[in-house]
């Protein structure tokens, strides 16, 4: 690093700490100082004012589309109940909504016209929907009434939003099935809409009704939820485990006769043939695996599993998850789904290079041996002097072990998806809306129907068509794409053809234009959208890459997992870096067998977070109680969003810090309830003719008093604030009033 | 150090309608101002300050604080859109050095305008004798207000790469600036 831009920076730094110039100038050379005071001179331009009109409409227009389009809560990331293609995949899942509104900035949304109360719209339609008439399963379209006696059918990679006459809304998600029972969606006098759902996952959007006796009511093998004027997630489960997540307001959940009030925030879940959980508050977050067992380690948290825990990737220590479970009311932590995100980085190459000798058990590959095992896929006809990529591991002891060598085709351009099969020919199959030409040479995995996610690979041939080598039924983590070919457009971007998103997240190679060739990496989403996470451009191709990630055993010379590196003086090396680090490096192959490094970054040990949904019990002294007995101090860096009061509903976020202490980083008031819940009874399997609904709130080590404070809507008009009986909660909130007073 | 937006990012994550406009009256300015430099045209930046805003919002229940603070994922929005701006485009808006230079009247010295407010234009003018990933780091970090951390977020380089591009980019313009 160069000496001047150290001094730079450090004088910056002391001038940005509010120093005065001239005690940042001292020392200073004159050529310094005035790189100096032009770092002033550019904060002080004179910039003309916005027009307030703007602003004002601008930040309006924002408000609306924020109001129109609500964040969706957390827990929506799993409707899919599938990753490994990235955090990014679930949680652009999650925000499908917003990312919509983003899209129709300045053009507002309209409303979705649906002709009268008996049918229901189907929009949003992706992948293979049916609908079942006369017996049989028909493809749907985009705009099709649905009327009362209906079964929709999604399949993998699929979904659909049914729209009512009062603007209420049920999305499925893939692998879903859900029959429309009963459906009369006035928006005056009794709104009747009976829903079962046999199968998947669904999220419900409920328009409010003033009307008392009105019903929004989902079915379940196991259980049903009646909402008014809210937001909830059903996942039914093909054991028909049955849960219901409720963002916003409250849903009556019944089985079996006994009916507990879920509230913001919670869950509660039904084992076939059971009763409604007690709900519990949700925790959702995403890290590092620290332990595995019975017990798991993620983000310093621990979380209990049972046999109703799904686990989706088979995570192994130091990989990163997202997790998701609630809190028992003695303060344990039930995961309810663990899902990999991505594997641990350490110790991954890949890097092309000419093939220099090929052994049973060790290649030389640009210059670099190679070890080969059983367990290593090798292209066919692979001969020295042909060009390769090769990924792997790299072993403690240095050597570099293949787990795949490919042929790199210089003149092709290979493409690699997973999509939805809709149609199979002699000649041609369609996927996902692309036509795929296969040959006697492709490989077709056996018993592949339309409607079954495939994962297919191959090349561009030159007049465009895609061939197909191999298409196989598709692994959780095939939901991926990799295209290699010429930029076609770039507004919007596509690339052999084949159109795709992108969004702020992806990293684009600077400068390119249509004519380019580049890489394309990116993801499928569940509801058949294609987005890149990279573009990049291609380079000459007589220049080999690599990029891996190791251990730091030397800096002078560079010496990452025992591979020398030259490091060329433009490279980008990230300060700090210390012998024992992990670090990425990525860089070129000369001719020579020379390794280039252009930039080495240390790897992020953050080992992630975790929100957990809890009640104040008590505050005092600059501290406040949590449910489960933790005590948090409120203040010394934590961010405390509202005013921490017993009995505040919170969101507490916990991180663990780079020295691997566990921090609490913010405390953030949801909303307050006037007294601390009290404890009732866990329902007991008691058939009424009536079922008398049973109020289940987080029980409380305290005593004070049995009346809460509701926002009070009497035909949803004229809302204000009363004080109840806390026994006559659960009628109040099944009526559509909410917890807490009126805003 | 705790990014001073966390509480009203948590709070606009979950919907709030306030803490989204606090959100907005806190960057809304210096974004403008940023894209304004980078496109030169303010038409064009007020709209693509409020894309920047409704990309903004679509995105925020990815947002991770662990990852990069709020104003460095903003200004990283605003980045990529103004790319994919000129993507779009084809080609590239900008004020000629010597246009700026007669729009910009008598020439300046670096002590006299320490004494004064720089005009827009003369500063535009500056910045186009910059390589692009220059001037980039120069308005993030001087016209912006990002850190250095924040700046090498959104520009996807090492901090020790910004510290050497700050100090490139401060020597060109301040031959540029002597120059006039």
């Amino acid at each position: 690093m160069d000496d001047t831009q150290e001094l730079l920076q450090e004088r910056l730094a002391r001038l940005e700490n509010g120093e005065s110039l001239e005690s940042c100038l001292t020392g200073l050379s004159e050529g310094e100082a005035e790189l100096l005071r032009t770092a002033l001179l550019l904060r002080n331009v004179d910039y003309p004012t916005r027009p307030a009109s703007v602003v004002a409409a601008q930040r309006a227009k924002l408000l609306q589309i924020a109001k129109q389009k609500k964040p969706m809560p957390s827990n929506k990331r799993w409707m899919f109940p599938l990753a490994f293609s990235g955090a990014a995949a679930l949680a652009l899942i999650a925000c499908l909504g917003l990312a919509l509104a983003g899209l129709f900035w300045l053009r507002q949304t309209p409303g979705q016209v649906v002709a009268n109360p008996h049918t229901a719209l189907l929009a949003e339609v992706r992948g293979d929907v049916r609908v079942q008439q006369n017996g049989a399963w028909e493809k749907v379209k985009a705009g099709q009434a649905i009327t009362a006696g209906q079964r929709l059918r999604t399949g993998g990679l699929s979904s659909a939003t049914l729209i009512f006459y009062d603007q209420s809304r049920a999305h499925l998600g893939p692998n879903t099935e859900l029959s429309v029972d009963r459906l009369d969606a006035r928006t005056t006098g009794p709104r009747t809409i009976q829903l079962t759902q046999q199968t998947g996952e669904t999220d419900h959007t409920v328009a409010h009704s003033g009307n008392p006796t009105s019903i929004y009511e989902v079915r379940t093998p196991s259980g049903s939820g009646v909402a008014k004027g809210t937001a909830f997630h059903v996942s039914v489960a093909a054991s028909l485990l049955v849960r219901f997540n409720v963002d916003e307001g409250a849903v009556a959940v019944t089985n079996l006769n006994v009916t507990v009030i879920v509230i913001a925030g919670q869950t509660t879940t039904i084992p076939n043939g059971g009763v409604p959980g007690e709900p519990a508050f949700r925790i959702s977050g995403e890290g590092e695996v620290l332990a595995i067992g019975e017990t798991w380690n993620i983000a310093g948290q621990t979380f209990n599993t049972d046999a109703n825990t799904l686990i989706i990737g088979n995570p192994q220590v130091g990989d990163w998850v997202a997790v998701e479970g609630h809190l028992l009311a003695d303060g344990t932590r039930v995961a309810d789904t663990i899902i990999l995100l991505r594997r641990a980085p350490e110790n991954k190459f890949v890097f092309t290079g000419k093939v220099d000798a090929i052994g049973d058990e060790v290649w030389v590959i640009a210059d670099r041996e190679v070890r080969v095992d059983e367990l290593t896929t090798i292209d066919e006809g692979i001969e020295v002097g042909d060009a390769v990529e090769v990924i792997g591991g790299i072993a403690q002891d240095g050597t570099f072990w293949a787990s795949a060598i490919s042929l790199l085709d210089e003149t092709g351009s290979p493409f690699e998806f997973t999509g939805v099969v809709e149609e199979i020919a002699d000649l041609g199959w369609t996927i996902s809306g692309i036509a795929i030409a296969i040959d006697d040479q492709t490989k077709i995995g056996e018993g592949i129907e339309v409607g079954e996610v495939v994962k297919v690979e191959g090349h561009i041939r030159d007049d465009g068509t895609w061939l197909a080598e191999e298409i196989k039924l598709a692994e959780e983590e095939d939901r991926a794409f990799e295209i290699t070919g010429e930029v076609e457009s770039i507004g919007p971007w596509r690339v052999a053809g084949t159109e795709f998103e992108t969004e702020a997240a992806t990293e684009i190679d600077d400068g390119l234009t249509v004519g380019d060739r580049v890489k394309v990496e990116g993801r499928i989403l569940e509801d058949g959208r294609w987005v890149a996470d990279e573009i990049r451009r291609l380079d000459q191709e007589d220049e080999h890459r690599f990029e891996f990630v190791g251990e730091v055993s030397s800096i002078d010379p560079w010496v990452v997992s025992g591979i020398a590196l030259t490091v060329s003086e433009d490279a980008a090396i990230e300060e700090g870096i210390a012998v024992g680090d992990f670090v990425r490096v990525k860089g070129k192959i000369l001719p020579d067998g020379t390794w280039v490094a252009e930039v080495i970054t240390r790897l992020d040990n953050q080992a992630g977070c975790v929100e957990i949904t809890t009640i104040v019990t008590r505050v005092g002294d600059g501290q406040a109680v949590l449910m489960d007995g933790q005590t948090i101090t409120l203040s010394g860096g934590v961010q405390v969003e509202g005013e921490v009061k017993t009995a505040a509903v919170v969101r507490v976020r916990i991180c663990i810090a780079d020295d691997g202490t566990i921090v609490i980083v913010s405390i953030t008031v949801i909303y307050q309830l006037e007294t601390l819940p009290t404890a009732t009874p866990t329902p007991e399997v008691t058939p009424t003719p009536t079922p008398a609904p049973t109020v289940t709130l987080a029980p409380t080590t305290s005593s004070e008093g049995d009346k809460a404070t509701v926002c009070h809507k009497p035909n949803g008009k004229n809302p204000h604030t009363i004080t109840i009986s806390r026994s006559a909660l659960g009628a109040h909130l099944a009526h559509g009033d909410t917890l807490g007073p009126c805003p | 150090m705790p990014d001073p937006s966390a509480g009203l990012i948590a709070l606009a994550q979950h919907g709030d309608a306030d803490a989204l406009g606090a959100l907005y009256d806190q960057h809304h300015e210096a974004l403008f101002r940023y894209t304004w430099l980078k496109v030169g045209d303010r038409q064009l930046a007020e709209d693509l300050t409020g894309d920047v805003f409704a990309r903004m919002l679509a995105a925020l229940p990815r947002y991770r604080p662990m990852q990069a603070t709020f104003r460095a994922w903003l200004y990283r929005i605003a980045h990529n859109l103004i790319v994919d701006h000129y993507r779009r485009e084809g080609n590239h808006v900008s004020v000629p050095l010597q246009q700026a230079e007669s729009q910009s009247g008598e020439a300046m010295t670096l002590h006299n305008t320490l004494e004064q407010k720089l005009a827009v234009e003369q500063l535009r003018a500056a910045l186009e004798s910059l390589e692009p990933t220059q001037r980039e780091v120069v308005a993030l970090r001087f016209l912006s207000g990002l850190s250095l951390q924040e700046t090498a977020v959104v520009m996807g380089k090492t901090e020790a790469a910004i510290k050497a591009l700050q100090h490139r980019g401060l020597s060109t313009l301040r031959l540029a600036f002597a120059k006039e």
